[in-house]
């Protein structure tokens, strides 16, 4: 490159990485008055406008530089960049190796061609290049590269699984021909072992790792220890590694928990291993149990109170002989259950250490119970800890007898004395410290929520939600008060309360993913959409950032990690690439977002194409429920639902099922009241197709999957659901042959979709016409036009039945969230008719197809969708009034008289009181308004 | 009692638990998986055996010569599974790696002045003040502290190779450099 024209494209440059895109095409274009065959300049402009959404100029400047095969490095990079903005990572990978192919002897273009590949996950191909590249340049690295891409071939969803052992093997076969040995680094070292695991190659192994290298690197690296545990295991030398592992514990003090699980498997080894138990086995694992006990009870005697390995490991250990009908003494687990609490009961990690091995039952149950009800003091922080232990485990093993109302409230009084007696030991903290009591109010919200879960008395959740915002603005910073707080406050239909508390978390990146959920489940009961409040819209909107930024940023790292030759990291990235990209989360936010967006905009033909193209892609997906549930905290006894599941608005959790029968309702919807077939889109398509999938149904057409309707799908529905299901599939068969005939044939839609872009962007552009023969033309107008029939009787009395449930519900016996979800899916099931009847709006196509009698039938069915509606929204205006009347402030106060502290006062709780009904009463306001304007929209 | 080993790329769906407390902040997944891709043996994570994530240690090594080093880059443990000496651990293996692995002279480590717990946590470790850094918190502002909020104290503890000690200074809080000095 010239120096001037390096001078003259800086800006441009410089433009293009601070976003002013505008300017960079300004640039451009008068570059490119002077040097109009220039390809680097056209790519840039390709860049910038690609990057100002100007997709389709865009494309057409990229293709025209595509076409003149470039090979200079600054073009394709910025040819790279266009393409991948545009989607289009298979051409990427065909335009570098066109350029490689031109300069076979340019190092850098055939690692710029194995990067596109593996930035797609193409391992096949980006093996072959690996190989070339050894080939060419000698580089042991590109061996290494092709090695470890077959090793991904092999893992990979999209092949066949007759065909791994043959990749391991082809993968294999390469390594042995590498002149440097394996360990000469720690990565490289990790693919041979992972080649020879696979193939249970166990003496070449076992020689690479006894070899002195071999333990060094496992001893400086925990994923090539990790790999040689697993290695052991799979070879079955557990009794080896217990071995290996005492001296571990013993002579290094290694503490890692990994380490005793080797012993204790080690111990067992006898009489798990067999299928069927010998007397003989029985006596030495008997033997081996004896020579464990001695061996942890030394390590529990020296550590004392500095770890906690040795003592739980005798817990374990008893555990796993008590399952093997190896144990000796009925009494041991109890006995060393109570001396684990002697010992670490003022460690918070104390309840979750011991859950797992103090299930007792009769006179142990018994006196563990006796033993703990002493811990009650609150007098040193330690007390308090060991108090909040004793407590929680005393919870865990309620019965369902000890669960009466009475008992229950004694137990929420308790937990809440002993917060308030408790917190002079938080108070000299600074206000950015948890406080030591947090875990006594959360312990008295599992208390009211179990309350208000046997007796249905809603003023029990008022009482958790008190104690939680007291306890919240004592600890502003925990993150556990703040989830339980969201949870109550969607059930009491104050998500506005909710939320706040949710940004309080500040959840940001990938945690989005993983949280998001708290508070955009089910989100269009209470967005406020109808009345053009994009509150939850953008929250899904922000919240789907991650994946953008992930499809940008994941590949690149996997593309580094082989250049870094970080071999062992890569299928952990390819993976987190995949769960991000196939998230469930995303999906049923990404249903929310559309659910809200018809309830907002008006429904034509860009919203219907648009949406009609992204669920399609998303109704292929493979699914990952990354969703965290875990962090909510659960203390609830041991039988009884979790404080999670308790808490979930409506009982049921939307999952994989809940979102494929919603796509089946919004891609049925939107196919019909589309002009894209398939033939269409495909041609309109900008960018690769997901790849198939092995698993997902493969051969099945896409309209007998949409009629699919397993019933497990059915189990994450409300009844409300199901019939908008049933609603909307009754009409979709109705309306489908009359949409069918009269959609404009193929040929034609692509031909105004041409003109339009031609409009837009001054010139025809490529590709948007159909194969000859394959469009039929007017050819079914050849066929009778279809019968008009009556409107199905579920189309009828859907609106019926909603309008009944609501009366019902309006008596006061359901939570209020249950009165918002009829209202906004008798709204939804309007919004799905007005998507289905779009087409036979215009009086021309009633009159050339004669669909009068069609249409007078969509007039009764709007009439009674519109009545309905704004009868609801009017009772529920009605209620909003009235439940802002109601002094709410007095029953919340009288609640709390026998417990009043002096900042617990009845000033604080009215305020709370205040703030409840004042969120109930937006939100109830809000729905009521959105269904009336809704209604009016959409009736005629 | 915990399980000690890798951080991975998948950690990053688990680790609400550590992340949400307001000491830890959750950066882009480019963050993680840089670190990842370079220096996997200096990322390490303990668990529960419940599988629950306790903490995690996320470091990397730099410097050039005499300045080989070691560096943790985040260290963190979940509100619950403090005081169990889990940061200790995943700092011995850090060091241990720095040492044994990458042959580094010293390990370091920033640390606010004014974070006065830290501060003797890392003491007790054997890291001592080698230098304090002017501003290098400086883009939070300043906090109620002033001064001390912004600035950072360069924490050293020297490893096998440093045999003269020369990461140790005996008045390193004194020592002033500007955050443009240090990378």
């Amino acid at each position: 490159m010239s120096a001037t024209l390096d001078r003259q494209l800086r800006p441009i440059y410089d433009a293009i990485d601070t976003g002013s895109n505008k300017s960079a095409i300004v640039a451009c274009n008068k570059l490119l008055k002077k040097q109009p065959k220039n390809d680097l300049i056209k790519a840039l402009k390709a860049l910038a406008l690609v990057r100002s959404q100007k997709v389709e100029e865009s494309l057409y400047l990229c293709d025209e530089v595509l076409a003149s095969k470039p090979s200079d490095e600054a073009t394709l990079s910025a040819l790279s960049h266009v393409l991948r903005g545009l989607g289009r990572h298979l051409d990427i990978i065909a335009m570098y190796d066109t350029a490689w192919k031109q300069q076979p002897s340019n190092e850098d273009l055939g690692a710029q061609t194995f990067s596109a590949n593996a930035r797609t996950g193409n391992w096949k191909a980006a093996q072959q290049v690996a190989t070339k590249l050894h080939k060419l340049f000698k580089d042991e690295r590109y061996l290494y590269w092709s090695v470890f891409c077959a090793i991904l071939q092999a893992n990979d969803a999209t092949t066949q699984p007759t065909l791994r052992p043959v990749l391991f093997k082809l993968a294999h076969r390469l390594l042995s021909s590498a002149q440097t040995p394996s360990f000469y680094s720690s990565d490289r070292f990790y693919v041979h072992l992972t080649i020879l695991k696979e193939l249970e190659l166990w003496d070449d192994a076992t020689a690479l790792l006894s070899s002195e290298i071999g333990q060094t690197i496992c001893s400086t690296n925990l994923t090539i220890d990790e790999l040689r545990r697993e290695i052991w295991k799979a070879k079955g030398s557990m009794k080896e590694e217990g071995e290996r592992a005492q001296q571990r514990v013993k002579e290094k003090d290694d503490r890692n928990w990994l380490e005793f699980l080797s012993v204790l498997d080690a111990t067992f080894w006898d009489v798990s291993s067999a299928p069927e138990t010998a007397e003989e086995a029985k006596d030495a694992c008997l033997h081996q149990i004896t020579k464990a006990v001695e061996f942890f009870a030394q390590i529990a005697d020296n550590d004392g109170a500095r770890d906690r390995s040795g003592p739980l490991a005798l817990l374990e250990l008893e555990k796993r002989a008590v399952s093997h009908g190896l144990s000796k003494d009925p009494d041991a687990i109890y006995t060393l259950a109570e001396s684990y609490f002697e010992r670490f009961g003022d460690k918070a990690c104390c309840f979750e250490d011991l859950v797992p091995y103090v299930q007792f039952s009769g006179d142990h149950l018994s006196n563990w119970i006796a033993y703990l009800e002493k811990h009650t003091s609150t007098a040193t922080p330690e007390d308090l800890r060991r108090t909040i232990n004793a407590l929680k485990l005393l919870r865990y093993n309620l019965t369902q007898e000890q669960l009466t109302p009475e008992l229950e409230a004694a137990r929420a009084t308790q937990y809440i004395r002993l917060y308030l007696d408790g917190m002079v030991h938080g108070q000299s903290l600074p206000d950015t410290e948890l406080q030591p009591v947090d875990d006594l109010v959360v312990l008295g919200a599992h208390a009211f929520v179990t309350l208000w879960k046997t007796t249905g008395d809603v003023s029990f959740l008022y009482r958790a939600v008190v104690i939680l915002e007291f306890a919240s603005g004592k600890s502003k910073q925990s993150y556990v008060i703040r989830l339980l707080l969201i949870q109550i406050y969607h059930l009491l239909g104050a998500p506005s309360l909710a939320l706040e508390h949710y940004r309080q978390l500040s959840v940001k990146q990938v945690q989005t993913d993983t949280l998001s959920y708290l508070i955009l489940s089910r989100a269009s009961t209470f967005a406020l959409s109808s009345l053009g409040d994009l509150t939850y819209s953008t929250e899904c909107m922000e919240a789907s950032q991650i994946y953008l930024s992930n499809s940008t940023d994941t590949a690149e790292f996997v593309v580094r990690a082989f250049f870094a030759e970080k071999y062992s990291q890569i299928p952990d990235f390819v993976y987190l690439e995949d769960r991000l990209d196939n998230s469930l989360q995303r999906d049923l936010m990404k249903m929310e977002h559309v659910r809200m967006r018809l309830a907002h905009e008006a429904i034509n033909s860009d919203l219907v194409d648009m949406e009609l193209i992204e669920l399609k892609f998303i109704f292929d997906r493979v699914h990952h429920d990354n969703r965290d549930f875990e962090v909510i905290p659960n203390y609830q006894p041991r039988d009884m639902p979790s404080f999670r599941e308790q808490t979930t608005p409506f009982g049921k959790v939307p999952g994989s099922g809940w979102l494929s029968s919603f796509l089946k309702i919004y891609i049925k919807a939107f196919q019909q009241a589309s002009d894209l077939d398939d033939s269409v889109e495909d041609k309109l398509l900008i960018g690769d197709r997901p790849k198939p999938h092995v698993e997902s149904a493969g051969t099945m057409l896409l309209d007998d999957r949409l009629a699919q309707r397993p019933r497990k799908d059915f189990e994450e529905l409300t009844p409300e659901e199901t019939a908008l299901l049933e609603f909307s599939t009754a009409v979709a068969e109705w309306l489908g042959p009359h949409h069918d005939y009269i959609r404009p044939p193929p040929a034609a839609v692509l031909a105004e979709a041409a003109r339009q872009t031609e409009l837009k962007i001054g010139h025809q552009p490529k590709g948007m016409t159909l194969p000859e023969g394959s469009s039929n033309g007017d050819a079914r107008k050849d066929i009778d036009p279809p019968v008009v029939q009556d409107p199905p009787e579920i189309v009828l009395t859907f609106f019926d039945d909603m309008k009944a449930r609501f009366t019902a519900a309006l008596d006061g016996s359901v939570l209020s969230p249950e009165l918002l979800h009829i209202i906004t899916l008798t709204q939804e099931a309007f919004l799905i008719f007005a998507v289905e009847t779009n087409r036979f709006k215009p009086a021309a196509v009633v009159k050339t197809h004669k669909l009068g009698p069609l249409v007078q039938s969509f007039k009764e069915i709007r009439a009674k969708a519109s009545t309905t509606l704004t009868e609801m929204s009017t009772e529920l205006e009605k209620l909003a009034k009235a439940d802002s009347q109601i002094n709410r402030q007095a029953e919340f106060v009288d609640h709390w008289k026998h417990i009043e502290g002096s900042e617990f006062n009845s000033e604080f709780i009215s305020g709370v009181a205040k703030k409840v009904t004042e969120s109930r009463h937006q939100v109830f306001e809000g729905i009521a308004k959105g269904a009336a304007k809704v209604s009016k929209t959409h009736a005629s | 009692m915990s399980v000690l080993r890798p951080f991975r790329a998948t950690d990053l769906f688990k680790f609400n638990n550590i992340n949400l407390d307001i000491w830890t902040e959750t950066y882009g997944i480019s963050f993680y998986l840089s670190y990842l891709a370079r220096w996997p043996d200096l990322c390490c994570a303990q668990e529960a055996p419940s599988g629950r994530m306790m903490g995690y240690i996320i470091g990397k090594a730099e410097g050039q010569n005499l300045e080989w080093h070691g560096h943790i880059t985040a260290l963190t443990v979940a509100p619950e599974y403090r005081r169990l000496s889990l940061a200790r651990k995943m700092v011995d293996l850090l060091e241990y790696v720095s040492d044994k692995g990458y042959k580094g002279y010293f390990v370091d480590l920033y640390v606010r002045c004014t974070n006065a717990v830290a501060i003797s946590m890392y003491e007790r470790m054997g890291y001592s003040v080698y230098r304090r850094v002017r501003e290098y918190y400086g883009s939070l502002g300043m906090g109620r502290a002033g001064k001390d909020e912004e600035d950072a104290f360069d924490m050293r503890k020297p490893l096998s190779r440093d045999t003269g000690r020369r990461s140790v200074r005996a008045n390193g809080r004194e020592f002033i450099v500007s955050a443009h000095d240090v990378s």
